[in-house]
């Protein structure tokens, strides 16, 4: 390569750089101030000592609420809260578990971070959720998700159970969305008020940065354990008992 | 010294075959892409927990393809190889129709197919690998129209450069699409190394291609290829698998070695069909034999066995881009460390991806499209050269080649020994 063709080269990626550079600062992801707006920063306590196995009143209320669709078919069911059994792999201890997963709503959401069109993003309350009328279904986010709480709708086919909220398409991504339909009408989510009803009121949904909150003082007077606390995500649903 | 160039004819009933052939194969990939727009990707292999399958597989396949481009077309602009001058436009089209091809996959992949024109423009996310990734590929497309269209009009001063720019362009697209796996906290996605070992294998998976193109197009179509040009193509290729096994092998020890990861990694590495895939597949027929083959100083001259080793290294190729893909998605995340989940209304534990007919129709119908495209290219675009021959050569080659010559000499009797 000559000078001049190399002066060319150089050149070209000078005046290129800014550009790409300026671009970029341009699109970063705005924060979601619009909807959600308040003080208010929304965790759950999941009390496992209160949570039987056998009970399913929170994930039968969530189905109910949000039209979640099931084809008895494990590979395309969508559960934004689901139970889970756990035992020790190592040691003498006999006893399982159950813990109801659903979305940690994390601080630092990896699904947000990857979404190509900022469909799932974080509202200014701490609640991540799907604008399902943006996504385009690339999956990425059940990639990033390390929480396996992220659900893609292969088949459509909701029941119309609850007309007060809308049903989705195929093709999109969804998750738990802790009931923000809900809570920014002031009424609890919709598992949180079964498991009230049911009496076992092992769910508690609040304002994490509200001393005086119930769900402040739970985690406050009990050792709380999130999921894969390591990997930096913050999440906000807190488990007593794990 | 000018280049000659000559499109093929492309009146032969042969040739109105394979269109037909080809037309074909993208109706029936046109068909299945519908389908699953009308009832829903569960049509695919795909599930709540591999959520990503063969079309993702095929689109970084295609991208690393695009690699030959850089590869050849470097070869004359950066380090002024001017023998091979004549292959730089076929070079730059082949990556245009493998950027496009890689393109393709992905958008017919998408959930929402409709949206996919507007929002990830509108709602650009700086973050995501998904949308920096889009960006750098259409703009390799552009670059390389550009560059076709200097090649074309034989803007000799503008060529140069262009080249320099494609030959940058594409190692980031490659490290790019290395990072849409590397940067997810998922175990066996988040190494550092997996965009490097990505340029290494597309580079090879790259090369090899080119040669398979150059040595088919041209014994197809009867024209002069000097064996020399092939020789050093297969030299460079044998580097480059070299490089991309030295990467892929680190990457491995490495996870193997933390305890933290070394779970997940036995089970990539010597369980099930992955085990058959990274050791048959893609170290022993795709990386060591070539290798082998390609520095042997009889075998590593003669064109057969290059184009042998190059069918093996593309093979090769396809099966790391699966396991790039796939066992990362098959492998669970470790939700509770320390506790197994023994009951869940969900596939917790491992699970396996089956491939369903509609995503091979898919994926059918994207190599199809882009192989019409090329075949009409040919005829109606002047990209392949009259002929190809080598100037000047270096000592090694001089004597490898002499040997060659020699050998096929005595075998053909009296064809000319050196035309393919």
């Amino acid at each position: 390569m000559d000078r001049r063709a190399f002066l060319k080269t150089g050149g070209l990626f000078l005046v290129g750089t800014p550009c790409l550079g300026g671009l970029l600062v341009m699109s970063a992801p705005r924060t979601a101030a619009a909807s959600g707006a308040g003080t208010r920063r929304w965790g759950m306590v999941i009390d496992l000592r209160r949570c039987p196995a056998d009970c399913t009143a929170c994930l039968d209320a969530c189905r109910r609420e949000n039209n979640v669709a099931l084809h008895d078919d494990p590979r395309w069911d969508v559960h934004w809260i689901r139970k889970v059994t756990i035992a020790r792999k190592h040691g003498k201890e006999e006893r399982t578990r159950t813990v109801p997963l659903l979305c940690n709503h994390c601080d630092n959401p990896p699904c947000a971070q990857v979404c190509p069109v900022q469909a799932t993003y974080k509202r200014a309350d701490g609640i991540v959720i799907v604008d399902q009328h943006r996504c385009i279904g690339c999956r990425y986010c059940l990639i990033a998700c390390p929480y396996n709480a992220r659900f893609f709708n292969y088949k459509g086919g909701e029941t119309w159970t609850n007309t007060g909220y809308p049903k989705r398409s195929h093709g999109v991504a969804e998750s738990c969305h802790l009931c923000a339909h809900r809570l920014d009408e002031g009424r609890p989510p919709a598992c949180v008020e079964a498991c009230r009803a049911r009496g076992t009121g092992a769910l508690c949904v609040g304002d994490l940065d509200d001393p005086d909150s119930e769900i402040a003082r739970l985690i406050a007077d009990n050792s709380v354990k999130r999921l894969r606390d390591d990997l930096g995500t913050e999440p906000k649903v807190y488990y007593i008992g794990l | 010294m000018d280049i000659a160039y000559q499109p093929i004819e492309g009146r032969s009933r042969g040739y109105y075959l394979l269109l037909a052939i080809l037309l074909t194969l993208v109706a029936g990939g046109v068909y299945a892409t519908f389908t699953m727009i009308a009832h829903g990707l569960h049509l695919s292999g795909m599930t709540n927990r591999v959520p990503w399958g063969l079309q993702i597989v095929m689109a970084i396949f295609y991208i690393g393809l695009s690699a030959g481009s850089l590869v050849v077309s470097g070869l004359y602009g950066i380090f002024g190889k001017a023998e091979y001058r004549p292959f730089a436009r076929i070079a730059a089209f082949l990556a245009m129709l493998f950027l496009i091809a890689g393109l393709l996959s992905i958008v017919t992949d998408q959930g929402r197919i409709d949206r996919v024109f507007v929002k990830p423009f509108a709602h650009f996310n700086a973050t995501s690998m998904f949308s920096i990734n889009p960006a750098l590929y259409m703009g390799h497309v552009m670059i390389c129209i550009f560059y076709l269209w200097a090649l074309f009009k034989k803007k000799g001063r503008l060529t140069k450069p262009t080249s320099v720019i494609v030959v940058l362009w594409a190692l980031g697209v490659h490290t790019g699409t290395g990072a849409i796996f590397a940067f997810t906290p998922r175990e066996l996605y988040n190494t550092a190394l997996l965009p490097p070992s990505f340029v290494a294998a597309a580079l090879s998976s790259g090369a090899a291609l080119m040669i398979l193109v150059l040595v088919s197009l041209f014994k197809i179509t009867r024209r002069h290829l000097d064996i020399a040009l092939v020789i050093w193509l297969g030299r460079l290729l044998a580097v480059f698998i070299v490089v991309a096994m030295y990467v892929i092998l680190i990457e491995n020890a490495h996870r193997f070695y933390l305890i933290e990861s070394r779970e997940a990694t036995s089970y990539y590495l010597f369980s099930g069909y992955h085990a058959v895939l990274f050791w048959g597949g893609l170290i022993g027929l795709g990386s060591v034999v070539p290798a082998l083959l390609l520095f042997h100083r009889r075998r590593g001259s003669s064109v057969r066995w290059i184009v042998f080793a190059s069918v093996l290294v593309v093979v090769g190729v396809l099966c790391e881009r699966y396991l790039i893909v796939l066992p990362g998605l098959e492998h669970p995340p470790d939700l509770f460390p320390g506790w197994e989940i023994v009951g869940s209304v969900l596939d917790e534990g491992i699970v396996t991806y089956t491939v369903s007919v509609y995503e091979i129709l898919q994926a059918l119908g994207v190599m199809s499209f882009i192989g019409f495209i090329f075949v009409l290219g040919l005829k109606y675009l002047p990209l392949l050269p009259v002929e190809a021959r080598a100037h000047g050569q270096s000592q090694m080659l001089k004597g490898m080649i002499a040997r060659a010559v020699a050998r096929r000499a005595a075998r053909a009797q009296g064809v000319s020994a050196t035309r393919l």
